[in-house]
């Protein structure tokens, strides 16, 4: 399902977030939304909405923000967040309430590069921008979903607004549990830790990523030297203050072969974390450039991922597998793998039209046409 | 000569007290010292000879095996000595860690921090943090 | 402007030269095994601590990598993350804070047993005088809640406490409540042959959550043997008493030790079958403990260390056997070593510690008021040997019983990091030190390593265990894993009438 569309903006300049409507509204319950007309629908009683948004060229000149000559709305429903950017018309979906997975994006910014990043970064300053959009749609979202990721780039760049946010949310959704993907390298810094600690949201966690249990292979993987000894220093401190951390392992070529020892690292070292997740390659972002050194078929590295799985689970640790279809997984990891690809990225291919597995697989992300398993298969 | 005496007959080991200090030989006598009484000559200033006598005149066993042993376990203790010497201070330091209130004596975080923007910035986050720790 | 990417040498450059962190070693069938500071464990080619400490190390290669992942060396290409290992060392050391945990009241001597091997004064049941006195009781409660310890452990043992069950009750309703005001956790456990149990007695042990230790030592032959009484009954009493515990009390509240004697050593697999027979889910495969009537009567029960090991890798064997089998019954001494191998965390079990867990974790009030530093060296007391004996609750304050000649004197001999032969010990992180066994035994706290009973022990089961870590058979270390993960931490399984 797409995420964006453009039109044509008119009458704003900067970015407007508002909710979608897509049926009138009583003049009291107009001044968080904006107001959808599909093809044909009759513009009136347009006064009072944040924004209109609609397909047709709008001839009257209204004097409110609006967003015409929209391309595709086949993605867009009542109730969706959405955000309007004035300088290019771009219209943008931030928030589905009937989905499952949610995110808030935060920047682009990072301080790693890693070779299989799927949000390649950039160097340019969207911190402010995107605070503030981000701490609109929080205050639009009605009913606090069960759980939200924040993410980007790295949210730790935000200093004090990636704080705001986190107080944003224990205020307005107390019950969700956010989770922050994060490199954690920020946390090295003790103050750091503390001032994030000092949020004192009651749900909260870190997802962190480790790619080797030494520096040097770990360093390259994310283009960052010094990243190893700040990760590892990191989630000490975050533990230290009380914060939840969560390691995440990508699967890949440069990981594969030390997967064991990086999971006897984490038991040893890391021994406070909760949950390890194993993660399937994404072929998008950086990973297509770098695919010949990164490229393993998940069929060919069953051995090492269950040796690795058996590993953690013996010893009570909690551990998934994300991002891997049943059919290349050994039957003994089925109960480790979780659906977990957000709902509107989920694809199936044609292959698995007959699959009586389907139903409990999570299917693929939407890239993966050009790059699986040799091995799909029905079962 | 009757088999219990030739039993009994002392195996010689030469040490080169320049390997070997004293303190290593005499932590491999110390562990030997069960199964036989261990006498320690001095032949020269670089040079010792130990005398193994076993304690339970049965045994039979043989002694050139018993001679390896001894010179193997010799050589372990010369070895942890050097280790020792290499590592006694960063073992205080890690110890000293290990014992101290949470803060006190830890290392400051290494590295570049490797984000453009904050580094570029002079108000930045981290550079903050890093002038307070200075 | 796009990033560049830079290549795996621009990270991971080879190291012209390392550093060594603090590890000790041993020679381990063909190869060497490292354990540093941690007490994490490398198992490499033979040859390896040679090439390490004249640094000739090849650093471009996986064991460089793994001796680098397991804190054994470092270099200047990356941070030797000091204080990660310092985290690790101190919670290695964990069991040292807090202040004692368990805390044993002898509240009477009286027993209707004769156990051979029994560490007390064998008293007919009708002398009252060696009963704790309701005063004494008092201040042993407000000494045992002045630790700072939050979770605290009250353990009854006698002779057989059950003789004097109203000072039982005095005890509890005594510490209770003060406990709850202290803010602590309370466990209680009562150990006794129950050969005295009632139904009331168990009511009451129900109402107030006290668990109960008996001994079981094997089949009837062996128990009976074990432990003499009139009409030669004690198994027969035994297995009662069990059952009907945990009709009234939940199964997990009931637990069962077994004793070791000469006579025990050729029936490990009766003994094990037994447990199984009785469900039990958990057996200790204790070394018979060199105190009390143990010494006074060696010739009866004549005690070779060769045989308890024969004793100790059967029964394992067969325990692992019946694991496999898809019955769960753990070995605790084996769990216990276990646990300080392959976890990152300590034990808390008083005699397995470093520096050791007497007086430190455990402090035993006999009936009398006397204050001493564990159940053994109550037993030496027996014999009229009072080096342990630190005081007595009428006339001491925490403080002084720490403080005492006779404390600070055992404290200097606890640690096994500074005595002779275990300093240098690959198994240092594993073992641990036992002063008041070592003057039990060698008529020296300190203790001479190599004719001691504790390191032959402790020395062949460790070498046995790390041979079954190396084999690293599948299912093995399935059954091995459940029990470190599966059962809860508890305290030392003493010596129970």
């Amino acid at each position: 399902m797409r995420l964006t569309t453009m039109g044509v903006a008119r009458n704003f300049d900067r970015s407007i977030v508002g909710i979608l409507a897509t049926s009138e509204l009583p003049s009291g319950q107009r001044s968080d939304r904006i107001r959808f007309f599909s093809e044909g629908e009759v513009h009136e009683s347009v006064s009072g909405y944040r924004a209109l948004l609609c397909h047709d060229g709008l001839k009257v000149d209204f004097a409110v923000p609006y967003v015409h000559r929209l391309r595709d709305s086949d993605h867009l429903r009542d109730g969706d967040i959405v955000v309007l950017e004035g300088s290019t018309g771009l219209v943008r979906s931030l928030y589905r309430p009937y989905e499952l997975h949610h995110h808030l994006f935060v920047t682009e910014r990072c301080n790693s590069n890693c070779l299989m990043c799927s949000q390649p970064p950039k160097d340019r300053d969207d911190v402010e921008a995107l605070t503030q959009r981000n701490l609109e749609l929080i205050d639009l979202i009605k009913t606090p979903p069960p759980y939200l990721t924040i993410t980007g780039g790295e949210p730790t760049l935000l200093g004090d607004n990636l704080f705001n946010l986190i107080s944003r949310l224990k205020f307005s959704m107390p019950e969700t549990e956010v989770h922050v993907l994060t490199n954690g390298r920020a946390f090295a810094w003790p103050e750091y830790a503390k001032h994030f600690a000092e949020t004192k949201h009651p749900k909260i966690s870190l997802g962190i990523p480790l790619y080797s249990d030494y520096a040097g292979l770990h360093d390259y993987v994310v283009q960052a030297k010094g990243a190893f000894d700040q990760t590892v220093s990191g989630m000490h401190q975050a533990a230290r203050n009380g914060i939840r951390v969560e390691v995440r392992v990508v699967l890949h070529k440069l990981t594969l072969p030390r997967l064991t020892e990086i999971v006897e690292y984490i038991y040893r070292n890391l021994t406070f974390v909760e949950h390890v997740a194993l993660m399937g390659l994404e072929y998008t972002g950086y990973t297509p450039r770098n695919i010949q050194e990164l490229w393993i078929d998940p069929f060919d590295y069953q051995d090492n991922l269950e040796q690795a799985v058996e590993f953690l689970a013996i010893r009570n640790m909690t551990v998934s597998i994300y991002n891997h279809q049943l059919c290349v997984l050994k039957p003994s990891l089925w109960s480790y793998a979780r659906k977990s690809i957000s709902d509107w990225k989920t694809l199936y291919l044609e292959t698995c039209e007959r699959c009586t597995e389907r139903p409990n697989c999570g299917g693929f992300f939407q890239w993966a046409i050009k790059k699986h398993s040799d091995h799909i298969h029905v079962l | 000569m009757d088999a219990n005496s030739r039993a009994a007959a002392p195996i010689e080991v030469e040490i080169s007290l320049s390997i070997i200090s004293a303190e290593a030989l005499l932590k491999t006598c110390y562990w030997f010292s069960r199964d036989y009484v261990c006498e320690i000559r001095n032949r020269d200033e670089n040079v010792a000879d130990v005398f193994l006598t076993s304690r339970d005149s049965s045994s039979g066993s043989d002694p050139s095996s018993i001679k390896d042993s001894f010179i193997t376990a010799a050589m372990d203790f010369a070895l942890r000595e050097k280790i020792e010497a290499k590592t006694s201070g960063i073992r205080d330091l890690l110890l000293a860690k290990a014992f101290s209130e949470a803060g006190v004596l830890e290392d400051q975080p290494e590295g570049i921090f490797g984000d453009k923007i904050e580094e570029a910035n002079p108000e930045g986050m981290f550079k903050i943090l890093n002038n307070r720790y200075r | 402007m796009a990033r560049v990417f830079y290549p795996l040498q621009h990270f991971d450059p080879t190291p012209t030269q390392f550093q060594l962190l603090p590890f000790r070693f041993m020679r381990f069938e063909e190869k060497e095994l490292l354990v540093n500071e941690a007490g994490e464990f490398l198992f490499t080619p033979s040859g390896t601590v040679r090439n390490l400490v004249d640094g000739s190390l090849e650093t471009n290669s996986v064991l460089y990598r793994d001796l680098k992942a397991k804190h054994l060396v470092y270099d200047d290409t990356s941070s030797a993350l000091l204080d990660v290992l310092a985290t690790k060392v101190r919670t290695k050391f964990d069991h040292i804070t807090g202040g004692t945990k368990l805390h044993i009241f002898v509240v009477t001597l009286r027993c209707d047993h004769s156990c051979h091997y029994c560490q007390v004064s064998r008293q007919s049941a009708s002398r009252a005088q060696f009963d704790m006195s309701t005063s004494t009781a008092d201040r042993a409660i407000a000494m045992m809640m002045d630790s700072p310890a939050q979770d605290v452990t009250l353990e009854i043992q006698g002779g057989e406490p059950l003789l004097a069950f109203e000072m039982i009750q005095y005890i509890v309703t005594k510490a209770k409540p003060l406990a709850l005001e202290k803010g602590k956790n309370l466990d209680i456990v009562v150990c006794s042959n129950l050969s005295h149990i009632t139904d009331d007695i168990l009511h009451y042990f129900r109402d107030e959550g006290i668990k109960v230790s008996t001994s079981l030592d094997g089949p009837a032959f062996l128990h009976n043997k074990n432990r003499p009484r009139p009409g030669n009954d004690s198994y027969q009493r035994a297995i009662d008493g069990i059952e009907r515990c945990r009709a009234v009390l939940r199964m997990e509240r009931v637990a069962a030790l077994m004793t070791t004697t000469a006579a025990s050593l050729d029936y490990v697999t009766e003994i094990v079958d037994e447990y199984v027979r009785r469900n039990f889910h958990s057996i200790f495969l204790r070394p018979i403990s060199p105190y009390g009537f143990a010494v006074k009567t060696h010739r009866k029960i004549g005690y070779e260390m060769e045989r308890f090991l024969k004793f100790y890798k059967d029964g394992l064997k067969h325990i692992l056997d019946i694991n496999r089998g898809g019955y769960r019954i753990a070995e605790v001494y084996t769990q216990i070593l276990l646990t300080k191998i392959l976890t990152p965390h300590s034990t808390r079990y008083v005699d397995m510690q470093s520096p050791a867990g007497e007086a430190w974790n455990v402090l035993v009030y006999n009936y009398d008021g006397d204050v001493y530093a564990s159940d053994e060296s109550r037993m030496l007391a027996e014999m009229n040997d009072r080096t342990f004996r630190l005081g007595n609750v009428h006339s001491d304050t925490r403080r002084s019983l720490f403080t005492s000649d006779a404390a600070l004197r055992m404290f200097h001999a606890a640690c096994n990091q500074a005595l002779v032969g275990c300093s240098d010990c690959a198994f240092q992180s594993y073992c641990a030190a036992d002063p008041i066994y070592h003057h039990a035994t060698q008529g020296d706290m300190y203790g001479n390593r190599p004719t001691s009973g504790f390191c032959m022990r402790n020395m062949s089961v460790l070498k046995h265990l790390f041979s079954i870590i190396e084999q690293n058979d599948r299912d093995t270390m399935r059954v091995l894993w459940s029990w470190i993960t599966g059962t809860t931490a508890h305290g030392p399984a003493t010596e129970c009438a």
